[in-house]
């Protein structure tokens, strides 16, 4: 029988959101195409984890080793190589993750398996495997196609499936294989993790949260936005680019690399919406979007639009505000 | 015959449009504005990128391009924001240009590098109180006293003024010469000299960030060695110089026109009055197609003028409708850019007003359009 | 350290409305400004520090068309040593692993210390190139690099991982990195980068000059083949607010009224 091979991710202890959402879709499709679904777990002392994976996948392939401890490419490549070229799965699912991205391009062309990256879909269509996946800061979707071949590899984006449990329970079998590690990687080794500096704003605990993108233009511009978020009673977030020209710290970033937040009001200025910032603030109960491009995505993620130039609206808005809790107060 | 810039010069101007785009936001041109002050920390970047020494050689710290090279930055700067743009383009003006011309090796040596570099700032005093148009005759005169010369006098308009380290002033040093203007000189001074003083204009117009004052001279001495080139030629150098910084003023009118044309383009496009794009209609589209055509005849007179400079020898002619047209286009450009925004055109936020205000100065400084249409004239009546 | 550096030339997307051309496979380029691909953009600042610091040379490589010179012209501009443009037309419809092979079949007999590329590409997102051109040299790699110092023939260096975490590899040299955003503050071009940039030959070699097949490369040597592009469906639409800035703020106002907000 046909097997899929979805490689489970974790990290500290803890599996990942993405490793449940990859067994979501590969459940569909391992039922659809009638194959196999092998869940794969690398790491040193995982067995807990092992027996949770057991619970969503009827078959876990265990391989445990003390050079496999921390995540490290060249170790996980020399695992899945001999796995992959063993059992030769029909597909390996991979998160498009900072592990996955480290890892997949590489093991691919390792193994001379064509990859898709960053799919937000796929599965096989008669002969062929197609994946869909977006172009040109997901404004444009791409629905393509993989060479012809016994066995495909993709990287999932995250948050494109949502995590479900198997309506029937599976009491997974898992299988323990023997490390085929003989050495240790020297070529790159893990040292630690950095945290993010402490002291900073939480703004996971804010009932509301201004967020900025590219539109701000200047770092000037942002005593005029704290203003608002002050008399919003919130605090400044932002999105990638405005941590990355360093006008405001990593710790205000919401999204992929930055955090998840879910505020009762989030006040997008400037932000087109890439799907990894969308994914750090999508679920939050009210979204109000100021962007000058009618077509930019994060309209389809907010409540209510506005196309306008964000500097013509909020000094605007922010008087009002004030005037409103000046009437209140006196 | 070829209508195409070089690789080299696509480049230049693509480096000048990054830098503008980036550092020249639509807050820091409305502030700058407000304030009247001189941007010194974007000029000294803007000078350490070379944006602001075009024309000097390179063995002063310039970048030894021509006029033409100069003109694409202008350009580009003025599209961004007229304002910053001229400030910044003028940090240096004309004191190297005269020197490299007629300075002996050791004001070149002493004054170039500095201006070069962004580290100091030049002022040319030519017009007076009572003498704007015609200079033909001064009222501030240079007496020679012993080795040193000393003026005494008043200028007025003069850009940069408050803030320059360097100033080239012409005087009357013959006050018999026949005609008067046979008998100017410039002289070299420097800021901090006794009997120097530099008062700022405010409330101009336009181009506000460029800071403009008058100059009082009482018995301001400056050595021997200040007096630049020959005895008795400064109205000559000075008239030499307008063939070159005219040329740069028509850039920047092409500059401000052509900012305001894109924003007007990109509002009728967006900006919906029953119930379609106002560019749907022929009043408005018919504004714009207008104005591109200007806008690039504009253009190709400025870069003509500056291709015969750089290639040819100067021609003043050229230089006059150069400057004479660019100006005016300048000014059709934006206020029909204030037209097609309507009301939103008429606040300060929605910045083609302030482009409108900035074109206005092209048609005064360097020489006005009159005087433009004069030395065309001049040159017309000489052909056969 | 010799440093070599690969680029892409792209379209700028974030803020130009896309429209998917005739074939349906591409999106229509006309109106739209290129320029080097932002992520390369930091790659390329990365290798003209290293660079400056250390010494070396940075040679800028691509794969595209003529156009991209402006792009390699760019990165001499900003302090590259070399540049080299491959170019061919059995090149066309090559997706980020025949790319990579390209590049390696220019790359594998030159000198380095260090490759660099940007983590990903703004146009088509793949983050492969980079690793795969790895495997190829049979060099170590670490991708989405954040920070990169050096110490006895190794480089330390920050890769980022999800939600703000950060980590820390001992990476041996010769090793190729991918760069993140944000590593550093990529320098405007100056007049005088010009100057020396225009005094430099751009090297543009084809398929034959790297020892290719027509079969390795196009879309015969590529894993992965555009069927066509759309625009994705909506999800959710924004109601939107209308009218003057003024009447918006007031719009605003009662919504956030409404849900207690205020």
């Amino acid at each position: 029988m046909a097997e899929i091979f979805v490689l489970a991710e974790h990290r500290q202890g803890q599996l990942r959101d993405i490793t449940f959402e990859m067994l979501t879709k590969a459940r569909e499709i391992a039922e659809k195409t009638n194959a196999g679904l092998t869940t794969v777990l690398l790491g040193k002392n995982v067995r807990e984890l092992a027996k949770t994976l057991a619970e969503y996948s009827p078959k876990v392939l265990l391989v445990e080793d003390g050079k496999l401890e921390n995540f490290n490419s060249e170790a996980y490549q020399k695992v899945l190589s001999h796995l992959i070229t063993q059992r030769k799965p029909v597909l390996t699912i991979i998160g498009h993750t900072s592990y996955g991205v480290e890892l997949a391009p590489r093991l691919a062309a390792a193994l001379n398996v064509p990859l898709a990256t960053d799919c937000i879909d796929f599965g096989f269509e008669g002969e062929a495997f197609t994946v869909t996946r977006q172009m040109y800061g997901g404004k444009v979707n791409a629905k393509a196609v993989l060479r012809k071949s016994e066995s495909y590899m993709v990287t999932v984006r995250q948050a494109a499936f949502q995590a479900q449990k198997p309506s029937v329970p599976i009491n997974g079998q898992i299988e323990e294989i023997p490390s085929p590690l003989t050495e240790e990687i020297t070529s790159k080794r893990f040292l630690e993790y950095v945290l993010p500096p402490p002291g900073g704003v939480d703004i996971t605990a804010a009932d509301v949260l201004v967020g900025i993108g590219r539109g701000i233009k200047d770092q000037s511009n942002i005593p005029m936005v704290e203003e608002l978020a002050k008399s919003l009673g919130g605090v400044l977030a932002c999105s990638r680019p405005i941590v990355d020209k360093g006008w405001l710290p990593s710790d205000r970033q919401v999204g992929t690399s930055g955090k998840t937040v879910k505020p009762k009001l989030y006040l997008a200025l400037g932000i087109s919406g890439a799907f990894q910032h969308v994914l750090g603030m999508k679920n939050s109960d009210l979204i109000i979007a100021v962007n000058k491009d009618p077509k930019a995505p994060i309209f389809s993620f907010s409540d209510y639009g506005v196309v306008e130039d964000l500097f013509k609206i909020v000094p605007v808005l922010k008087n009002k505000i004030n005037e409103l809790k000046a009437q209140k107060s006196s | 015959m070829q209508f195409k810039l070089t690789e080299e010069q696509m480049e230049i101007k693509r480096a000048a449009r990054e830098f503008a785009e980036k550092e020249f936001t639509p807050e820091l041109a409305l502030e700058y504005d407000r304030k009247e002050e001189f941007p010194f920390e974007l000029y000294r970047k803007a000078a350490k990128l070379g944006f602001t020494s075009m024309r000097i050689p390179e063995e002063y710290g310039g970048q030894g391009y021509g006029v033409l090279e100069e003109c694409l930055v202008v350009e580009e700067f003025c599209r961004v924001d007229p304002g910053l743009g001229v400030a910044v383009s003028l940090g240096n003006l004309m004191v190297p240009d005269v020197l490299l011309k007629h300075g002996s090796e050791k004001q070149r040596e002493k004054y170039i590098p500095p201006l070069a570099k962004g580290e100091k700032i030049a002022a040319a005093a030519f017009t007076e109180p009572e003498h704007g148009s015609d200079i033909t005759k001064l009222d501030t005169t240079a007496v020679k006293v012993g080795n040193e010369w000393v003026i005494n006098g008043s200028k007025q308009f003069i850009t940069n003024a408050p803030i320059a380290d360097t100033f080239i002033i012409l005087c009357q040093t013959d006050p018999n010469a026949t005609p008067p203007h046979r008998g100017q000189s410039l002289f070299l001074a420097e800021k901090g000299m006794p009997g120097l003083e530099a008062t700022k204009l405010q409330g101009k117009m336009g181009i506000r960030p460029c800071v403009t004052g008058s100059l009082a001279l009482s018995d301001l001495h400056v050595p021997e060695e200040n007096l630049v080139g020959e005895l008795n030629k400064g109205f000559y150098y000075a008239l030499e110089l307008f063939d070159g910084t005219r040329i740069t003023v028509a850039a920047q009118a092409v500059g401000i026109a052509q900012g305001a044309f894109e924003k007007a383009l990109a509002y009728a496009k967006t900006r919906k009055q029953f119930g379609q794009p106002i560019i749907n209609f022929q009043g408005i589209s018919f504004k714009l197609a207008e104005m591109a055509m200007k806008i690039e005849a504009a253009r190709l007179l400025t870069y003509k003028a500056a291709w015969i400079y750089d290639h040819e020898k100067p021609s003043p002619a050229a230089t006059s409708m150069a400057k004479a047209y660019a100006s005016r286009v300048a000014m059709e450009v934006t206020d029909e850019a204030i037209q097609i925004f309507g009301g939103y055109g008429y606040l300060a936020d929605y910045h083609v007003e302030r482009f409108h205000r900035c074109a206005k100065i092209t048609e005064i400084y360097e020489g006005t359009s009159e005087i433009q249409k004069l030395t065309i004239v001049n040159f017309l009546q000489k052909q056969s | 350290m010799d440093i070599i550096v690969c680029v892409k030339h792209v379209p700028e997307t974030a803020e130009a409305e896309l429209k998917i051309d005739a074939t349906g496979k591409g999106i229509e380029k006309s109106g739209l400004v290129f320029d080097i691909n932002e992520w390369d953009d930091y790659a390329l600042e990365e290798a003209v520090r290293i660079k400056e610091k250390f010494g070396g040379t940075v040679t800028a490589i691509t794969v595209g068309s003529e156009d991209s010179d402006s792009t390699l012209r760019k990165c001499l501009a900003r302090g590259a040593d070399k540049a080299i443009r491959l170019t061919d037309p059995k090149f066309a419809g090559s997706d980020a692993y025949a790319t990579a092979k390209i590049l390696y079949n220019a790359i594998k007999n030159m000198r380095f210390d260090i490759i660099l590329t940007g983590a990903q590409a703004g146009d088509d997102g793949s983050a492969v190139v980079g690793p795969v051109l790895a495997e190829f040299l049979k060099i170590p790699h670490a991708t989405m690099v954040k920070k990169i110092e050096f110490a006895d023939g190794k480089a330390i260096v920050n890769r980022e991982l999800e939600g703000g975490l950060e980590e820390r590899l001992e990476v041996k040299l010769p090793a190729l990195f991918t760069i993140q955003t944000g590593i550093n503050e990529p320098r405007y071009v100056s007049i005088m980068g010009i100057r020396k940039a225009m005094q430099k030959e751009i090297k543009v070699m084809g398929l034959a000059d790297i020892g290719l097949g027509e079969n390795e490369v196009g879309e015969a040597g590529s894993w992965l083949t555009i069927e066509r592009l759309y625009v994705p469906p909506v999800e959710k639409q924004a109601e939107f607010l209308t009218g003057s800035p003024d009447e918006i703020a007031s719009k605003i106002v009662e919504i956030l009224k409404s849900k207690g907000l205020i």
